[in-house]
């Protein structure tokens, strides 16, 4: 009974006009933003949040979804045609996709991406389904002490595939859980890091930081590198040939799934799931040697992995309501700011919510698909605004954005001085997603903390006796540990892997240092 | 918090114009690939500091007193800062990174080509600006290049409620523009007028979002 019920009830509200036009806006204006080369599916949303902030919550998830696949793709446009992957989601897909261009197949290469798309959201929707409501119905079990766990492996999960540098991932979490301890403590109501400035009292706002850290630091560098790395890109026929989409079926299929199995792993987002993808094609083709040269199905396998993945991570933002990647993180974020609490109560609370967005991405990968198709040489031209008017013009959406939210000068100032500091971490190898993560996560964290311990009568060792609990924690030292031995293969290093102390101490420590 | 956060990137540059001095004449132009990059050293003392400023204010925070409670507003920043402090050691200790195979050419993250070699493209870009249309900016040094763009943003957020919205933004948008090196003055003139307006119409009597209006009427 149920699923399908309700499914067509969340296509009765995504059909409606409205939702419909908000699809449609969401997903055109994310492959607009997602084509400008540097700017990804992160700054994509978090330029059309304050947009989203009037809109009723449904609707406004429902546009952010768009937003969030339109960039997926609109990436995939400026990687084909300009080798210049504006995600790092999208970058196997220049490995095949520029060779392809060059070839004077743009075209052909677009519509593959196109269709592999359509074909990896969809099934990565078929994939939510089946699994968000058997994974609510067992995360309702869960008491702060696991959700705290929970947390800490998502900030881990994020840091290890974040980035090369462990530390240096490690130090931008720690300092998004900072920013996000600022203002009032809404438990004791002391205040915390506010310097007596009373626009800090209610703490920094998150959009502030998200648009700072990856818009505006985005055009920094942009202007930084003197706005090199652009060329002008023709597009061709799009027509495929049947042998060609016979050619692409199997591992556009196969990616899929992988895909969405990746995406739903915290941390593993559609960079990871689109490389692996990509080697998983490379080595089972018999054709595996042409990669890299203009391989189509080099083409659709990481296009298929990345959106399924980025469906996939809707999973745990929607039944835990704790964000697996940066951009489900300022997903996340936004929804708070609308009054929305993912996790497992949603579904049985906001049905209307769930289905209606399950549904809306069904509706989001056609449009997507009739949208892109027709629309493709003219994206192309988007390619070639100049980057003197666009980098403006970023910054203008930014303080329109900020202002739009806080009517504070003060906060302007600070999205300036994030997008300085986001501009300097850009520079030097900071990963920029574990602090936005650690912003949405630290205030969560250290609420589920307090709980967990008012529960346990102030007993640190709960997190570690408790064994969902403790088993996610686990896994959240495990997910280090590839960096941690790459670190110490790479290079000589004063032993960040220290063995285990203390269990208890362990516990408390690894939020603030998860460190193996 | 936003103080210590400020200060961090006042910080750095800091000190690693210090060092940079060492090696260059700070008043050469610097190749974009070396702008803003800074050893390991410098980034783990400048992260250091900003620990150290972090704890003592982390140990400066009254306790709750007035019910028992197992975690203190306190708790969790004393351990941040730790935990912030070992990491800027850690950070510290690191080699700088070693040169980068350019997998990425110009996308997203390009490695930039570290300390330990002059880029070959410093003579290129810094001496020969021949495609000027295609570059951002007029200054050699993208140092300064950036100062100035975040000092125009700065001037852009002062003016914003003095001049309204309107006004401000248009004389941003124009002057960046027309700065970077737009040349179809008129196309710069168009947005610089048009988007302004349109984005106030849009928010003010679209979505209702009050921006500030200055000395114009409406």
């Amino acid at each position: 009974m149920g699923m399908l019920d309700q499914l067509l009830h969340g296509f009765s509200i995504a059909l409606t006009p409205q939702n419909l036009l908000f699809v449609f806006v969401g997903v055109l204006a994310g492959t607009i933003i997602g084509i400008l080369p540097g700017l990804g599916p992160m700054s994509a949303i978090a330029l059309m949040i304050p947009i989203a902030y009037g809109m009723e919550p449904t609707s406004a998830i429902i546009m952010l979804a768009g937003v969030y696949y339109g960039a997926i793709f609109g990436g995939s446009t400026s990687s084909i045609l300009l080798n210049a992957p504006g995600v790092a989601g999208t970058v196997a897909t220049s490995f095949d996709g520029y060779p392809m261009a060059l070839r004077g197949k743009a075209g052909k290469a677009l519509a593959i991406a196109a269709i592999s798309s359509f074909v990896g959201g969809t099934i990565g929707v078929v994939g939510l389904m089946a699994i968000a409501p058997s994974l609510a119905s067992f995360a309702v079990s869960f008491g702060p002490t696991e959700y705290f766990a929970l947390m800490v492996l998502g900030l881990t999960a994020v840091v290890s595939l974040g980035g090369r540098n462990l530390v240096k991932g490690l130090v931008a979490a720690v300092i998004g859980v900072m920013v996000a301890l600022v203002g009032i403590d809404s438990q004791t109501a002391i205040v915390r890091f506010t310097f007596d400035l009373p626009e800090l009292y209610e703490g920094v706002e998150f959009l502030i930081v998200a648009l700072g850290v990856f818009a505006l630091a985005e055009v920094l560098v942009m202007l930084n590198r003197r706005g090199r790395g652009g060329a002008r890109g023709g597009v061709t026929s799009l027509r495929l040939s049947g042998g060609e989409l016979r050619r692409i079926t199997p591992p556009t299929l196969r990616s899929s799934v992988l895909g969405f199995f990746t995406g739903v792993l915290p941390g593993a987002g559609a960079t990871v799931a689109s490389f692996l993808s990509y080697s998983m094609e490379k080595k089972l083709a018999r054709d595996g040697d042409t990669f890299g040269q203009g391989n189509p199905k080099g083409v659709a396998a990481p296009e298929a992995a990345n959106n399924a993945a980025a469906v996939g991570s809707f999973v745990p933002l929607m039944t835990l309501g704790v964000p697996g990647s940066g951009t489900t993180a300022i997903l996340l974020g936004a929804l708070l700011v609308l009054g929305v609490q993912p996790g497992p109560m949603m579904l049985t609370d906001n049905p209307d919510m769930f289905w209606g967005v399950v549904a809306s991405m069904y509706v989001g990968s056609l449009v997507l698909l009739i949208l892109n198709l027709p629309l493709i040489p003219v994206f192309a031209k988007v390619l070639n605004t100049p980057k003197a008017v666009l980098v403006p013009l970023v910054v203008v959406f930014c303080v329109v954005g900020v202002y739009g939210l806080s009517f504070s000068v003060f906060d302007l100032g600070l999205l300036a001085a994030f997008g300085a500091i986001g501009f300097l971490m850009r520079r030097n190898d900071f990963p920029a997603a574990p602090l936005i993560l650690g912003l949405i996560l630290g205030g969560l964290m250290e609420t589920s903390m307090r709980r967990a311990l008012q529960i346990s009568g102030g007993e640190w060792s709960v997190f570690v006796t408790e064994p969902i609990s403790a088993g996610l924690l686990a896994v959240a030292v495990l997910s280090l540990l590839p960096a941690v031995v790459r670190a110490l293969r790479g290079r000589r290093r004063p032993g960040p892997a220290a063995p285990a102390p203390a269990a208890e101490e362990e516990a408390r420590d690894r939020a603030p240092t998860p460190r193996g | 918090m936003s103080g210590p956060t400020t200060e961090h990137p006042g910080g750095a540059p800091s000190g690693g114009s210090a060092r940079r001095a060492r090696r260059w004449n700070p008043l050469s132009p610097v190749a974009p690939e070396r702008a803003f990059r800074f050893s390991p050293r410098t980034l783990g003392v400048a992260i250091g500091l900003f620990a150290l400023g972090y704890l003592a204010l982390a140990f400066q925070m009254p306790d709750y007193t007035a019910v028992s409670v197992p975690v203190q507003p306190s708790t969790l920043p004393r351990w941040l800062g730790v935990a912030l402090l070992i990491l800027a050691v850690l950070l510290f200790f690191q080699r700088a990174p070693e040169e980068e195979a350019p997998a990425g050419p110009a996308a997203g993250t390009a490695p930039g080509s570290g300390d330990a070699s002059p880029a070959p493209s410093e003579a290129a870009d810094g001496g020969a600006p021949g495609e000027e249309g295609a570059r951002l900016g007029r200054l050699e040094d993208p140092r300064l290049e950036t100062g100035l763009f975040v000092a125009a943003l700065c001037v852009y957020v002062a003016l914003f409620e003095p001049l309204g919205f309107v006004l401000s933004t248009a004389l941003y948008l124009g002057s960046m523009t027309w700065y970077l090196g737009y040349r179809r003055h008129l196309a710069t003139a168009a947005v610089a007028l048009g988007l302004p307006f349109a984005l106030y119409a849009g928010m003010t009597w679209g979505l209702g979002v009050v921006l500030p209006s200055g000395p114009l009427p409406f």
